[in-house]
């Protein structure tokens, strides 16, 4: 039997909708024809009350979100706040929400119906301008500048692609905050303690850099909260610069922190541990090892998910083995790290 | 149509109502499981991030053993997908790293070279049967009953990987859902984190993100909720009288796995799907499902 060699599932099952839904640059681009108007409903906002107002403007081919607020502003809403400076995808000034989508006026085609809304997660100054503030001072808090630990070497200092293949994607960063409005976890306000996808890009630009001290970069990823990252994929899904948030500059720094702050990294520490000792997750071995003594005060859980099975105390007590354990004890254990 | 089969560590624990409903559900659609049985787990989301290599080497081994039995390899869960897509991805594009992974994984005389292809049992469904023969195999079509999907993350986002612009525009569930006879519904929860990945050391953020999609979905009608991810699941189902607390409210909407869904149209009983393993009682959606359906016929 023949089996192709799969990059990655860019057909099949795991695109349904992508046609019929327009999800291509092509399908984006191609939706509306010159000389036809398209609706434009804009978020107006000043101090705490908004309100929608709602535009009839004629498209252009190519025209791009940032033409229709130009267009609205110069014909029909002089007073509408918004903010831009490059109009080509370099200054991060444009960002915007439009039909719930965080994207780049300047880089964005428009949509036949569309509403367009100033970024989540930031205080909004008037109409689709946020205040860039909480960001900035978040950012500025972590200190994101080298500090090395010998004195500097002097000119040249080659630096290798390989040394600084994660740093390199965060720089990449414009600082634009559409991963910070994107966030699920920055939606909870202070919840917790997470910086959030923009403020940890622009800490990884020099806490991956290989010339910075480890003492300097554990200063920084103590204020960051890091594990508190849900993994979901949603900066990277709205990141203009494409970079791949989440496994480029997150997990990188994650695994950073798990070795300059092991108690921080108490969770991912102990999923490793447990994985290397029986092959798979024993969810109870791992609550008991994050939580301690604090699981116990859920105690109504536990007692119905004993009632349905879902745990075996016995398992965990007893450490019973698997078919998988040995394999994971060769690849992970001791084993393996000697 | 053979599949080496990877249950996951979640199916055969907190979810292991998952793993008795698919091999039930495969058997109905003609598919023969080789259940992996040695695979050991991908490592979720913390061994990717702090031992890299120790991931790649877990993933790659997990894709040698489907190599080995020359089958696919069928998955039931959201993140094991997408670790095993990600590490597949890293195997065929870093040399070194695909020699030192074949080097530890050569004393099981085991080998990679790259042919496994990974397939969701979502995907499953829709290349290796078809929508045609799906529609001919549903005996019970579950007419009348209205069903949110959950689709969580890793089945849709990365965009580096699956595609989308906007993940949202991902339907493959919904019309599976109607081929299945049942009404899916928009709502904002959709393609949403449920946070499970943080869970085991704050729950918190996953009852309080989890708690706004289930309402959305309540507001919007369903009956209950359907996902691809035993993770999801594990919230969704398995926090949902935290989250009700929370909430200060009652929520009481029962989660299905996507196979239970499938296997529920293609006349297996609640039982047979172990819909009774749930938090929240759920094999009452079968009767729903009839009621509204016995309702439709009269009128």
């Amino acid at each position: 039997m023949t089996l192709q060699i799969q990059i990655s599932p860019r057909d099949g099952a795991s695109r349904i909708g992508q046609a019929e839904r327009n999800d291509s640059l092509v399908a984006r681009n191609s939706r509306v024809e010159p000389g036809t108007n398209i609706v434009v409903r804009i978020r107006r906002q000043e101090h705490d009350t908004g309100h929608y107002d709602t535009f009839s403007v004629p498209y252009r081919k190519w025209m791009r979100v940032l033409d229709a607020l130009e267009w609205i502003a110069e014909n029909k809403a002089p007073d509408l706040a918004y903010r831009w400076i490059c109009g080509s995808k370099m200054c991060g000034t444009c960002a915007v929400r439009m039909n719930g989508r965080e994207v780049l006026a300047c880089w964005e085609a428009v949509e036949p119906e569309m509403t367009i809304e100033p970024l989540r997660n930031l205080p909004v100054i008037r109409d689709l301008v946020v205040d860039r503030r909480p960001f900035e001072d978040r950012v500025a808090g972590l200190e994101p500048w080298i500090e090395r630990p010998s004195a500097y070497a002097g000119f040249p200092e080659p630096l290798s692609h390989k040394q600084m293949k994660d740093a390199s994607k965060a720089l990449d960063c414009i600082g634009c905050m559409c991963c910070y409005s994107a966030c699920p976890v920055i939606g909870l306000g202070s919840l917790t303690d997470f910086a959030g996808p923009a403020p940890l890009v622009q800490l990884g630009q020099t806490a991956l850099d290989p010339r910075n001290s480890p003492a300097k970069i554990a200063r920084s990823l103590a204020l960051t909260g890091i594990f508190n990252c849900v993994s979901c994929y949603k900066c990277e899904e709205v990141c203009p610069a494409a970079i791949p948030i989440v496994s480029r500059v997150i997990e990188p720094l994650k695994a950073k922190a798990a070795l300059l702050l092991p108690e921080r990294a108490r969770h991912a520490r102990a999923m490793r541990r447990i994985v290397a000792e029986r092959g798979r997750v024993d969810p109870g071995a791992l609550i008991l090892s994050v939580q301690g003594l604090r699981a116990l005060l859920r105690l109504p859980r536990i007692i119905r998910l004993l009632l349905r099975g879902k745990i075996s105390p016995l398992r965990t007590i007893f450490r019973i083995k698997t078919a998988a354990t040995e394999p994971a004890r060769r690849l992970l254990g001791r084993e393996a790290s000697q | 149509m053979r599949f080496a089969y990877y249950p996951g560590c979640s199916a055969r624990s907190t979810c292991a109502e998952l793993n008795v409903a698919t091999h039930r559900v495969a058997r109905r659609l003609g598919l023969d499981l080789l259940q992996l049985d040695s695979a050991t787990c991908t490592g979720a989301r913390e061994l990717r991030a702090i031992d890299p290599a120790g991931f790649y080497t877990l993933n790659i081994r997990i894709l040698a053993l489907a190599e080995r039995e020359q089958l696919p390899l069928m998955t039931i869960c959201n993140t094991c997908t997408l670790n095993l897509l990600d590490a597949h991805a890293a195997f065929v594009s870093d040399e070194a790293l695909a020699q030192g992974v074949n080097d530890k994984l050569a004393p099981e005389n085991l080998k990679y070279s790259g042919h496994t292809r990974i397939s969701h049992f979502l995907w499953v469904l829709y290349e290796n049967i078809g929508e045609e023969r799906l529609r001919e195999l549903v005996t019970t079509p579950l007419t009348g009953l209205t069903v949110a999907a959950f689709y969580g993350c890793h089945i849709t986002r990365p965009p580096l990987r699956y595609g989308f612009i906007d993940s949202r525009n991902n339907v493959a569930i919904e019309r599976l859902a109607e081929i299945l006879g049942c009404r899916p519904i928009d709502y904002s929860g959709r393609t949403e984190c449920c946070g499970f990945h943080t869970a085991a050391h704050d729950e918190t953020v996953a009852i309080k993100l989890t708690g706004q999609h289930i309402m959305s979905a309540k507001t919007g009608g369903a009956h209950a909720m359907v996902t691809p991810c035993p993770l999801c699941h594990t919230v969704l189902d398995g926090f949902q009288r935290e989250i009700e607390r929370d909430l200060g409210r009652s929520l009481d909407v029962p989660v299905l796995h996507l196979p239970q869904l499938v296997g529920l149209a293609l006349g297996l009983t609640p039982e047979e799907l172990n819909l009774d393993r749930h938090i929240v009682a759920a094999a009452k959606v079968a009767h729903t499902g009839r009621k509204h359906g016995a309702m439709n016929a009269v009128e």
